[in-house]
């Protein structure tokens, strides 16, 4: 079953663009040197394929976050509200 | 059909009736009850979509056990099959009056509001991803591009939870989306691709394809195709078609069982 999901995730995340950057492989806690080959070949893989293409377009979602002051968004009322569960269900 | 309506309501084999009544020139869901029998004559068929089966779950959670009818369309009946599966709504509380839905070879004429979906415009086809476009066009891309035009789309997301509110499959008291550690609250614009990815993966085994999302959807993501996808993956891997199989969703991990058998720690 694992396998099976593991596929599913590999295969959504080609669907995406950013594909063999994910692995899965069994090792027991028995199999040392099997854990560092297996380490080993996947990170050479990976430098390979170069830096997280994704980096490029998270530093301008960085960059367009706007700073909230602390506390924010968690408006107090409705804290209060549902620590004294108040509120009715919301969906 | 409002003849049929009337006489479930007054003899009771159910509670309460799910659905659209004209409401100052719109077609709004409505709960039509046996003690307002009279407004059965405004129950109305038409384009209007509204996931009512959602609304029969959060009906059922108040009052357990409420017999609950509904108008259905080929979509519904998928996603009420889904809730079924979930344990979300019992089968024997429900009855639904089936209608008129997409067009298929067998029904030429149909009634949904997703028969026409909005278009999209130079720009988007140009950098992001036409809406009506199919998996099949996307994976001829290259991947570098394919992501670009994700992220592109991802990008636009104002985080109005839209998606996930419209959706009739998504019940769960804690979603992933609001969690503190996961995604958290109130910050924008959300965690790209994570928040929509999060969300995909959690359609795997539950999305119906009805579309709800993406006409619910202000920043006009192709959300529809991205589960499309999800689908389609499932039906290759698990060999489960979300909606028509009665059995197990593939992502469910209760009932799972260990499949390790416990070793005797003496060596023998």
């Amino acid at each position: 079953m694992t396998i099976k999901r593991m596929t599913f995730l590999q295969e959504l995340l080609t669907f995406m663009g950013l594909e063999e950057r994910l692995h899965l492989s069994w090792i027991s806690s028995a199999e040392a040197q099997r854990y560092v080959q297996v380490v080993t070949e996947f990170t050479e893989k990976i430098r390979a394929l170069g830096p997280n293409p994704l980096s490029t377009y998270t530093g301008s979602i960085k960059a367009a976050r706007l700073e909230f002051p602390s506390g924010f968004g968690k408006d107090q009322v409705l804290q209060q509200q549902k620590a004294a569960g108040t509120i009715p269900g919301d969906r | 059909m409002n003849d049929r309506v009337k006489r479930w309501l007054k003899d009771g084999t159910i509670d309460i009736f799910l659905g659209y009544k004209m409401v100052e020139g719109h077609p709004l869901p409505h709960c039509f009850t046996p003690k307002r029998l009279e407004e059965v004559d405004d129950l109305i068929v038409g384009q209007a979509r509204y996931s009512l089966e959602k609304m029969a779950t959060h009906i059922s959670v108040e009052k357990p056990g409420i017999k609950i009818g509904m108008l259905a369309r080929d979509c519904n009946q998928r996603a009420l099959n889904v809730l079924y599966i979930w344990n979300q709504l019992e089968p024997e509380n429900i009855r639904t009056i089936n209608i008129n839905c997409c067009p298929s070879n067998l029904k030429e004429h149909g009634d949904c509001s997703y028969l026409e979906p909005e278009t999209s415009g130079q720009y988007k086809k140009q950098v992001g991803l036409d809406n009506t476009a199919d998996t099949k066009t996307l994976e001829s891309m290259d991947s570098k591009e394919r992501l670009a035009r994700w992220m592109y789309e991802f990008q636009k997301c104002i985080k109005c939870y839209g998606c996930r509110n419209i959706c009739p499959v998504c019940f769960c008291k804690e979603c992933s989306l609001e969690h503190e550690e996961l995604i958290g609250t109130g910050v924008l614009p959300p965690e790209v691709p994570i928040f929509h990815l999060v969300r995909a993966v959690h359609m795997a085994g539950r999305c119906i394809d009805c579309g709800l999302c993406e006409d619910a959807c202000p920043a006009d993501i192709p959300l529809r195709l991205l589960y499309q996808k999800v689908n389609e993956i499932v039906v290759d891997v698990f060999g489960y078609e979300t909606g028509t199989n009665t059995g197990q969703a593939p992502f469910s991990i209760l009932g799972d069982k260990v499949t390790l058998e416990p070793k005797p720690l003496s060596a023998g």
